[in-house]
């Protein structure tokens, strides 16, 4: 059950330009999370911005009295930019857990794809399947070494990065690096599933290559929310490819993590 | 002595005068670990429609400074899908449930009060005749002062529930249609609807909204809310709800000084889900504060000094002469 809580920030670093951790404490009612959830986080209690941000968590803390959830961001508006001013000591306040996350099937090798900034809810997925001592494949492209932020935190999986600048490992798209898994005929649609998070061409082309494979993919989705419970209807998903339509699902409470084959990409802004 | 907050709406007596907007809450359900809904006067429902609706395509929302452009479009299951999904979660609430009905037609708009009224779940109705994000018979309704008379004279026969007329900003003089709502049953009515508004993206050249246009709300809006609740506040004699833009609970007491007999909330709510329990306090703490014990001594007590009128259209309106007439 969500539940509306006082936070404090703890930790808010520049791990790398423009990207930030946050480390918020939450009290002991706050249910933990599982990965793929996500938090409504006030940034300002002045109404300026006027509005909650939707986070997606990277991970979530419970050791001893500590409980505490980590947000990885860029600054990309005035929200974050505000946001990435909050130094340590500050109260905020967040609702969650929130919406509906990953859903690994038993039996099948995990192949998380993560691109940018979207590799926050991937770790916290690749801690969970760790514990469970699952085998998974970890695939994350970013523009360059500085920006793949978390990859000693993969273990437990077999990693391959992908750079656009060729300054670590494959000089190209993490798309490749995915189509390569599949060149040699060791996975199959039945052996396999595709979790996914990142920029939306990368999304959109992922799911493409699964739909194209018959491959179950699930893709964590980002938008603009007002409530984030349900109830405004303001963050619609539009579906196609033979699903339902005449029927938007509420990205907030049916996502973010939604069966990637079924979005509508042309329609999703 | 504890202070009394009680209103009345038509036959409906609120505990106070606090309600949370249509669309802002859905049917109650989905807020209900985060709004206690004991402490406040009601909600008001979203908006049922005749026929299940999707909603607009995406994006619907989009925040710009103080405020937030939507245009949902009314996504709802429409009055069998809300007479067998929802009603009994409503009638579970420890609060007053005002359903807000929306019809493309007078026909649609008959039915559907006579649906809402017969399944027992309304303490009232509010009659939504002015959603800007439903096409060209979203407004119709609130435009034009005929088109008003016509709906309320139809529905008014069909229910002993209060009817809330919910208007408008979107015209030149909301009064004329306050006054016609008024004349042809309307228990009170509701303002403001959202202000017609849309964003624009320099870098794309494309309009952010899916639908190009949407509407306003948050605290943007506030003062010409007021403007609004002040004008139909003289003009009729019928409870004004308030609304528009509220965020704070001296806002919710700024729009009972203007004449409101209650208020709602919206926007606001999505960034502080206990703001109307905070303006039932803050009402309460400001009736202690200036020594008084009823809600009446706020409501419309605005006191405009002596020798500053209301200047609109070059004519000057002294309001204590207007409230004289009524």
């Amino acid at each position: 059950m969500m539940k509306l809580v006082p936070c404090k920030v703890v930790e808010n670093r520049e791990v790398s330009p423009g990207n930030f951790l946050l480390a918020l404490t939450v009290p002991r009612a706050f249910p933990a999370p599982s990965p793929g959830q996500f938090v409504h986080l006030r940034i300002s209690e002045e109404g300026d911005p006027l509005l909650r941000r939707p986070y997606s968590l990277e991970g979530f803390v419970s050791k001893g009295r500590i409980r505490a959830v980590r947000i990885y961001y860029s600054v990309v508006g005035r929200g974050s930019r505000i946001l990435a001013s909050q130094a340590p000591g500050r109260f905020l306040d967040l609702i969650g857990p929130l919406g509906v996350g990953f859903k690994p099937r038993p039996r099948r090798l995990p192949i998380l794809v993560a691109g940018g900034r979207g590799v926050a809810p991937l770790l916290f997925l690749s801690r969970f399947l760790r514990e469970k001592k699952r085998p998974y494949v970890f695939l994350f492209g970013a523009r360059s070494r500085r920006e793949l932020y978390g990859v000693r935190e993969v273990r437990g999986g077999r990693l391959h990065l992908a750079t656009d600048d060729g300054s670590v490992g494959y000089h190209g798209s993490v798309l490749d690096l995915l189509k390569r898994e599949w060149a040699d005929g060791k996975h199959t649609p039945l052996s396999t599933e595709i979790f996914t998070c990142g920029p939306h061409g990368l999304l959109q082309e992922v799911a493409e290559f699964a739909r194209a494979g018959g491959i179950r993919c699930e893709a964590s989705l980002e938008g603009p929310m007002a409530c984030a419970v349900g109830a405004c209807r303001g963050c619609p998903v539009p579906l196609g490819h033979g699903a339902k339509n005449g029927r938007y699902p509420a990205m907030c409470v049916e996502g973010p993590v939604m069966d990637a084959t079924i979005v509508d990409w042309e329609r999703l802004p | 002595m504890k202070s009394s907050l009680e209103v009345r709406i038509g036959s409906l007596t609120l505990r106070n005068p606090v309600l949370v907007a249509s669309g802002i809450i859905g049917y109650g359900a989905e807020y209900e670990p985060l709004v206690d809904l004991s402490a406040i006067g009601g909600i008001v429902t979203k908006t049922v429609t005749r026929h299940p609706r999707a909603g607009n395509p995406p994006p619907r929302v989009v925040e710009v400074p103080a405020g937030m452009l939507n245009s949902i479009g009314i996504e709802n299951p429409g009055l069998e899908g809300f007479l067998d999904t929802k009603v009994s979660i409503l009638r579970e609430l420890p609060c007053a449930v005002i359903v807000s009905v929306e019809g493309e037609d007078t026909r649609e708009f008959c039915e559907l009060v006579e649906g809402i009224s017969q399944s027992g779940v309304a303490d009232a109705i509010e009659v939504n005749i002015s959603c800007p994000n439903v096409g060209p018979h979203g407004l119709k309704y609130s435009t034009d002062a005929g088109l008003a008379r016509e709906v309320m004279t139809a529905i008014r026969p069909l229910t002993r529930l209060p009817l809330i007329a919910k208007l408008t900003p979107n015209v030149t003089r909301i009064a004329e249609i306050a006054e016609a709502c008024a004349e042809c049953g309307a228990d009170a009515v509701s303002l403001v609807n959202t202000f017609i508004g849309m964003a624009v993206d320099s870098r794309t050249h494309r309009p952010i909204l899916g639908t190009v246009l949407g509407g306003l709300s948050g605290p943007a809006i506030k003062p010409l809310a007021l403007a609004k609740t002040w004008e139909v506040a003289q003009a009729v004699d019928i409870p004004v709800v308030g609304m528009g833009g509220i965020a704070r609970p001296a806002d919710a007491v700024e729009f009972l000084l203007t004449g409101a007999t209650a208020i709602q909330v919206g926007t606001a709510l999505f960034a502080d889900p206990t703001l109307a329990e905070r303006c039932v306090e803050g009402i309460e703490q400001h009736l202690k504060t200036i020594g008084e014990s009823s809600i009446d001594a706020l409501i419309g007590a605005l006191e405009v000094p002596e020798g500053r009128g209301v200047i609109r259209a070059g004519r000057p309106v002294r309001p204590a002469e207007r409230r004289g007439r009524a």
